[in-house]
């Protein structure tokens, strides 16, 4: 619910969602018949254990990985009705990325790996590159690192200018894959306010997919994962343990 | 600094291989083209020697030392104003036979041998022309003795069962092929018999260096069909007939080949490595919806940086290389255009490299960094 009490708008909803691996006998589903929404100015989390189809689950819903079955509507656009090229337009507009590893370009300063994609995404003159390069670093408290590359700044760092790069296009969506692994729990925990703060000041949707519970105080929702079935929670409802053939529990709205 | 080229120099270690592939390139290009310029400058050197400024030939002639006769008559047609002197020239190969027995294919050169001549090689001196003015005479190179089976100045031997007598040596004018035999024309005709009336070429002097080939241009459109050149085009025309002729020309375009060749796999794998060791960097741009041809792009410019720099490796090596083989006497001639077409065939297979390069981005592929 917003704060006026009116019900939020998702701004991306997903049903009927199937995905599997191999065939035949080695034929295993990392995704069955999953379905949500998510809503914007909110940074929900998505957990499991290994191998629960978590990031499956968010390649599918970030257009990288076509489902076998089910839809993604995301700003009442279907994205997997859209062509290569349509789709790759979309994830520019729309879409920032954290992945796990930092995946900077060594050569490259901190300044130039957020300015790169500004200048080759969304084609901007290069002093409002510039402009908005330096604004997002100060927001990330990187500033003064703007001139170092990749090999001089810490793990935490590195982490901070990948976000930089996630958010520098003000995407409306957010996807996050393990984005706090790699660091202590002090830089994680920056990390996610962070995010946060994308979510709750710039009204973008976050979807983080993590392990550490620790992240799950400073999100708004939390989703969980299991052998392809998602849940509402942080854990999965009791009543629902049945093996590997139980039923999804269908749609999960807020 | 763009992105290509901050890369380029922050993991120069990395590119340094296909740097040096393509400056191995270039060096190669420009040392044998050079080289082989050097080798055949030999054959124009009665021209480039010579005062002459123009240059009139019978229409078939493919070399200086191949010329056909035509009318010594033709002086006429360069009665032109521009010009200040006109004069026959003849020369063509003859049997020298050995005193020590066997014979040697000569080169005779006949000029006119007056203080304003412009057929005769600078080096003849005022004593050397003195002596030629002797009919039978001629003078060598000094490194021609042994070729020739004599010994010192003074020494004869003969040519179509006549005599002939050499009177003095001049340096640096060794050939290509037969030795080089210069004389007055009397003796010229002497020894070649040309038909009455007849020399090999007409040479011309200008008033103003300048004007020649303003005057050539208009002799071409004489209805006698007249062969004129410039000194310097007759000297080209000249070396490349026999660059042409001899097959050292494919030899030397299938050295250069391989040299590129090697430029061009050293280069294109090491770009491909390289985009390959970035590969999850792209996948990233890729994610974001960044287009393909963005990174296509990034590549072909590390091309042209590789390039730019290899070139820039090369160009002091090949003057350096030349001025070694100078001192030890290997003649490599760098005219310009020599230079700019070697940098510019290098620039593109580095180019052409990168292009190639660019199947490693189709390995990029966003999902893999999902795991």
């Amino acid at each position: 619910m917003r704060a006026d009490g009116l019900p939020l708008t998702p701004s991306m909803k997903a049903w009927g969602l199937t995905r599997s691996y191999g065939s035949g006998d080695t034929k295993t589903y990392a995704l069955r018949n999953v379905s949500l929404e998510i809503y914007p100015g909110q940074i929900a989390l998505l957990m499991g254990p290994s191998g629960s189809g978590k990031s499956t689950l968010l390649a599918v819903l970030s257009g990288l990985l076509h489902p076998d079955a089910g839809t993604v509507l995301t700003l009442d656009k279907d994205l997997w009705a859209m062509n290569e090229r349509q789709r790759e337009a979309f994830r520019l507009e729309h879409f920032g990325f954290i992945f796990q590893g930092y995946n900077l370009f060594p050569a490259l300063t901190a300044r130039e790996q957020l300015e790169m994609i500004l200048k080759w995404g969304t084609g901007c003159s290069a002093r409002d590159a510039t402009a908005r390069t330096s604004d997002v670093l100060t927001m990330l408290g990187m500033s003064k690192k703007a001139h170092l590359r990749p090999m001089q700044l810490s793990g935490g760092e590195k982490q901070r200018v990948a976000i930089g790069r996630a958010l520098i296009k003000q995407p409306n969506f957010v996807f996050a894959d393990e984005p706090t692994a790699a660091l202590d729990w002090k830089q994680g925990q920056h990390v996610i306010e962070l995010l946060r703060a994308a979510a709750h000041d710039q009204g973008s949707t976050i979807l983080v997919v993590a392990h550490d519970a620790r992240i799950i105080p400073f999100v708004d929702r939390v989703l969980h994962l299991e052998d392809g079935i998602l849940y509402e929670g942080e854990e999965r409802p009791m009543e629902l343990y049945g093996g590997p053939t139980a039923p999804s529990p269908g749609y999960i709205a807020q | 600094m763009s992105y290509a080229l901050s890369t380029l120099w922050f993991e120069r270690q990395r590119y340094l291989p296909a740097v040096l592939a393509v400056a191995f390139s270039c060096l190669l290009i420009a040392l044998q083209c050079g080289l082989l310029l050097g080798l055949f400058s030999i054959t124009s050197i009665p021209i480039d020697e010579s005062s002459a400024d123009i240059w009139v030939a019978h229409p078939d002639v493919p070399s200086v030392d191949l010329g056909i006769p035509i009318p010594e008559a033709w002086q006429s047609y360069l009665a032109v104003p521009e010009i200040a002197h006109t004069e026959p020239y003849i020369e063509g190969f003859a049997y020298w036979k050995k005193p020590t027995g066997g014979t040697e294919l000569v080169l005779i050169i006949g000029a006119r041998l007056g203080p304003d001549s412009i057929g005769a090689i600078r080096q003849l001196t005022p004593e050397l022309r003195m002596l030629l003015s002797e009919t039978s005479s001629a003078v060598i190179d000094e490194g021609e003795f042994t070729r020739l089976g004599i010994e010192k100045v003074g020494d004869t031997a003969e040519i179509l069962g006549k005599r002939v007598r050499i009177v003095g040596t001049v340096s640096g004018l060794r050939s290509l092929a037969g030795p080089y035999l210069f004389c007055s024309l009397d003796t010229a005709r002497k020894f070649l018999n040309p038909p009455p009336g007849q020399c090999t070429f007409i040479l011309g002097k200008c008033h103003d260096k300048e004007d020649a080939p303003k005057v050539v241009e208009r002799l071409k459109a004489h209805p006698r069909k007249l062969y004129p050149f410039t000194t310097q085009d007759f000297s080209f025309h000249s070396q490349m007939h026999w660059l042409t002729k001899t097959k050292a020309g494919i030899a030397l375009g299938l050295a250069a080949a391989l040299g590129l060749l090697v430029g061009a796999v050293v280069t294109s794998q090491t770009l491909y490595s390289a985009t390959v060791a970035s590969l999850k960097e792209y996948a990233v741009l890729r994610a974001l919806g960044i287009p393909r041809w963005r990174m296509a792009m990034m590549v072909v410019s590390q091309a042209f940086w590789v390039g730019i720099a290899g070139i820039a490796f090369a160009i002091p090596t090949i003057f350096g290389i030349a001025f070694v083989g100078a001192e030890v006497g290997a003649k490599i001639m760098l005219p310009y255009w020599l230079l700019i077409f070697a940098t510019s065939i290098t620039l593109v297979m580095a180019m052409l490299s990168g292009l190639f390069a660019l199947r490693s981005l189709r390995m990029v592929e966003p999902v893999t960094l999902l795991r």
